[in-house]
């Protein structure tokens, strides 16, 4: 079984990510600190808020761990409010520092709004294979569903892969090791499962 | 983004047996919860709507609510029903839901919701609102006290304010396939389109529900004892 760490920090939906990798026949561990990390794929939930998840990052010093693993090649995935804490800044909670892993900021969507539901998802490796670094799998594709929650988005301003919706909200966005999802990947039934496969 | 077709599931607080409730008088065992959740998350039902009917007794609620906290859903959840400011704290601790659904913090508890509303964000925030028509006047329920009430002043405004959607509960037409009565729109001073609606609801429903831009339905019998598809409703 394939090593997954799912950052725990006594916030965000760690047991919803911790069944989402269950349920891809991997093997999740909860990490509080970083002596427990592994050299598996790093996950960073979602459902939090950006200023309180930074001080529980620092306080416990996972921040620098994560960053120091980023760069030694470790893949790391953020969903939803993990992937804007990957950004240098996110504009909740009065403004919050943050892992600065992309180049870019979380912003609240125009007019406080909300995006709640499910968008259409198509995603074929071949077209990032040259630069990301997925998992050999027969299976190169998926098409289907995914589902977001959320008032904040991403905006990225390096030379990173961005999937940008419709609406103008940054959907996924990849770059060497890091993996950054808007949307609900453990909350996205099949599209989800299929998602994590292709990741590790 | 599309439309979304959610499930209300009621849950005994005590037994763990998932509730069928009838025009919101009368309750039937549907088995056990374990099951109809899992039954609903392999229909790929867009959402589902979890109320524990607790009438202000949170107590049941926050054990219920750990004790079907390991359960998989991989399809998206709200849950609610006896949430207070005694409880969030635990109950978000690890949240197995994306969102919390509210009734009578929407009377008098508005600094829950803005707490919630700092620790989630306010997409996690979803207001729920049983009502009646009554000789052309709009009754709301309020679990607190378990009565339907007059809409107080500036309860939409508030409302609008603090919750990101609304369930809006027809709650003559719950358990029924009367239809929803749509009637209780012209009342509201909230988007169409961030609220659902729950109660009675019909295929024809549906239809008008899509039409009109609301954010989608909540359907409760049908969904559980019809073989339809939700794919052709969508």
């Amino acid at each position: 079984m394939l090593l997954v760490n799912i950052i725990d920090l006594g916030l965000g939906n760690v047991s919803s990510v911790e069944n989402w990798a269950q349920k891809s026949l991997l093997s999740p561990k909860r990490v509080s600190k970083p002596s427990q990390l592994n050299d598996g794929l790093i996950i960073i939930p979602g459902v939090a808020s950006a200023g309180e998840y930074m001080l529980r990052l620092k306080k416990t010093k996972l921040d620098q761990e994560i960053i120091k693993r980023y760069k030694y090649g470790q893949k790391i995935v953020g969903i939803c409010l993990g992937f804007q804490i990957m950004t240098n800044y996110s504009e909740e909670d009065s403004g919050t520092e943050c892992l600065g892993l992309f180049e870019g900021k979380a912003v609240y969507l125009d007019n406080k709004r909300t995006h709640n539901g499910w968008e259409k998802f198509k995603f074929d490796v071949r077209e990032f294979e040259n630069d990301i670094n997925f998992s050999k799998r027969r299976k190169k594709t998926i098409s289907g569903r995914v589902y977001f929650n959320h008032e904040l988005k991403v905006e990225i301003n390096d030379n990173s892969i961005i999937h940008v919706l419709d609406n103008g909200i940054t959907s996924y966005s990849f770059k060497d090791n890091l993996f950054g999802f808007q949307f609900h990947p453990e909350k996205s039934q099949k599209t989800g499962v299929e998602l994590l496969k292709m990741l590790v | 983004m599309s439309f979304r077709i959610g499930s209300t599931v009621l849950l005994d607080p005590l037994s763990l047996n998932a509730l069928q409730s009838y025009k919101f008088q009368q309750w039937r065992i549907l088995g056990k919860i374990s099951n109809v959740l899992a039954f609903l998350n392999d229909y790929e039902i867009d959402e589902i709507h979890l109320i524990i009917p607790s009438k202000g007794k949170s107590k049941k609620s926050i054990n219920a609510i750990s004790k079907i906290s390991d359960m998989f859903i991989s399809t998206p959840l709200c849950i609610g029903g006896g949430i207070n400011s005694e409880n969030i704290s635990e109950i978000t601790k690890d949240p197995f839901f994306e969102r919390l659904v509210f009734n009578s913090a929407l009377f008098d508890n508005h600094s829950l919701l803005n707490q919630l509303s700092k620790d989630m964000g306010r997409q996690a925030i979803v207001g729920y609102v049983p009502f009646v028509i009554k000789e052309g006047i709009l009754q709301i329920y309020n679990s607190e006290n378990n009565k339907f009430i007059e809409v107080p002043l500036d309860f939409w405004e508030s409302v609008s304010f603090s919750c990101n959607e609304l369930i809006l509960l027809d709650s003559e037409s719950e358990g029924t396939k009367q239809g929803f009565n749509f009637e209780v729109l012209n009342f509201l001073k909230f988007p169409f389109g961030r609220i659902l609606i729950s109660g009675g609801v019909t295929s024809a429903d549906i239809k008008t529900a899509k039409r009109i831009g609301l954010a989608g339905v909540s359907i409760d019998n049908s969904v559980l004892h019809t073989e339809f598809s939700i794919k052709d409703l969508r």
